[in-house]
């Protein structure tokens, strides 16, 4: 990434990171200054999300292409940082839990259904362990990826709604309505767009190490 | 525990130091590339 | 191709069956499995019908988890049988990778539906239940099964190509059939107790509508290297 962008980057999550604990306003019907965790947790948690997307897409791309391995060591590495993701979300999640509610672990929905997610893409990265011949080991992944466009959608917005969730209410309820105040939403956009390029520069970083270990490879052969 | 202050240093410093190794760690890779 | 797709999808059914009548070792695993876990279940518990409250929390993730553990223990096989007694070749040949699919989608669905025919009934019997809904009983059965069976066939498929043992399939299958059964259980709550909980059966089909879909899409490339 170039000099600029870095520094771009550092900047924007700067900002951020100052918003997040000067700026914003404090949520109703949180403990204390808790609710500033939300601008890290929520953002973080989203990303998991978008990385599992780009797998899921890469892996399109990979099957209904020409089997371009790009495309496979994307959708894996992808899926890699997506767990670093979920894991923090998971993480700061449980911090949060904590200070609301006394325990940081409660089989909440959404809790649950981070860690079946989590379960998911280890199951991703298990199935290509037990795979030894590269572009067999692209192409079923590559199925399983695809599969989880259509798990993880449900997984993170729909088990979440069913049933009792200690939770609060999304940030878009159901009536599409805001239903929160104006300076907060703004802080959380402006830090998921930050970790989102994070993600992409961590992305970016990973699919190249790849590529010259493939390189790599191929000259030892 | 310190107030808004000490937690937005703490951040920072985080934060700082994550961009710097990320950034070193793009270099690193570049090295790879290039001696290919 | 001479034959239609509906031809070939009709012989790789019909094909499945006969191999699994002659064998009978899927049908004897699954029997096996369900009738030991709900036996074990009813002498333990006894009949709990009679409880409302337990009726309500503990009968239907029970039945679920019967039949999850029957399926996970008789269907993983469903390829590799294929591909050790070398017919997979003759079967690539022979038809369209969705038209097997379908056929082996519709065979393991026909299995999950005799496991739940004789799980359902003998649960009702042994714990007493009282089922306020019959008809959402037998809603959720079938639509938590079909999820069972979409992702199994999937599933199965990729573990067998990839020499993986069915532990790698039970990796594999957990998460995705996880949100598949939340909702079959609810559903199964619903029917029992007759309090409505909002539109599961609908989210349910959507998830195994969806499943299916990814099923056919994805099939031909794990099929064909």
């Amino acid at each position: 990434m170039k000099r600029l962008l870095a520094l771009s980057l550092w900047l924007w999550m700067a900002v951020v990171i100052w918003a997040a604990f000067h700026w914003a306003p404090l949520a109703a019907g949180f403990k204390g200054e808790s609710s500033r965790i939300l601008f890290f947790h929520v953002p973080v948690a989203w990303v998991s999300f978008v990385a599992f997307m780009t797998a899921g897409v890469e892996s399109v791309l990979y099957l209904a292409g020409r089997r371009d391995p790009r495309h496979d060591r994307s959708a894996a590495a992808a899926v890699e940082l997506g767990q670093v993701f979920a894991v923090l979300a998971t993480v700061t999640g449980a911090i949060w839990a904590r200070i609301m509610w006394g325990s940081y672990w409660n089989w909440d929905p959404r809790q649950s259904a981070i860690v079946v997610t989590m379960l998911y893409y280890a199951a991703y990265l298990a199935l290509r362990q037990a795979i030894a011949d590269g572009p067999s080991r692209a192409r079923l992944s590559a199925a399983y990826a695809v599969l989880g466009l259509v798990v993880s959608p449900f997984l993170y917005f729909v088990l979440p709604r069913l049933g009792f969730s200690l939770h609060p209410e999304p940030v878009i309820n159901a009536a599409g309505k805001l239903e929160v105040e104006s300076r907060m939403l703004a802080v959380l956009t402006a830090s998921s767009l930050g970790f989102t390029v994070l993600f992409y520069w961590l992305h970016a970083l990973r699919r190249r190490l790849g590529a010259v270990a493939a390189r790599r490879d191929e000259g030892v052969e | 525990m310190g107030g808004p202050e000490w937690v937005t240093a703490v951040n920072l410093i985080i934060w700082t130091g994550l961009v710097l190794w990320i950034s070193r760690l793009d270099r690193k890779i570049r090295d790879l590339e290039r001696e290919r | 191709m001479s034959s239609s797709w509906a031809a070939e999808a009709a012989a790789v059914f019909v094909k499945d069956w006969r191999c699994e009548l002659r064998t009978r070792h899927a049908v004897a695993t699954l029997a096996l499995f369900a009738l030991t876990t709900l036996l074990v279940a009813s002498l333990v518990l006894g009949p709990i019908g009679n409880d409302a409250e337990m009726s309500r929390r503990v009968v239907p993730v029970l039945v679920w988890l019967i039949v999850l553990f029957a399926a996970a223990a008789g269907l993983p096989r469903a390829f590799v049988h294929e591909e050790e007694s070398r017919t997979a070749i003759a079967l690539r040949l022979a038809a369209r990778p969705s038209a097997v699919f379908a056929g082996k989608l519709v065979h393991i669905a026909t299995l999950v539906a005799a496991i739940e025919a004789i799980v359902a009934p003998l649960a009702v019997a042994l714990f007493d239940l009282r089922v306020a809904a019959a008809a959402e009983l037998v809603a959720a059965l079938a639509a938590g099964g079909l999820a069972i069976a979409a992702a199994t066939t999937l599933l199965a498929a990729i573990v067998a190509q990839g020499r993986g043992a069915s532990t790698l399939f039970a990796v594999l299958a957990l998460p995705v059939l996880l949100p598949a059964l939340a909702l079959a259980v609810a559903a199964t709550r619903v029917a029992l107790t007759g309090v409505a909980e909002g539109n599961l059966l609908t989210l349910l089909l959507l998830y195994d509508g969806s499943v299916v879909v990814a099923g056919f899409l994805l099939f031909p490339a794990i099929w064909n290297p």
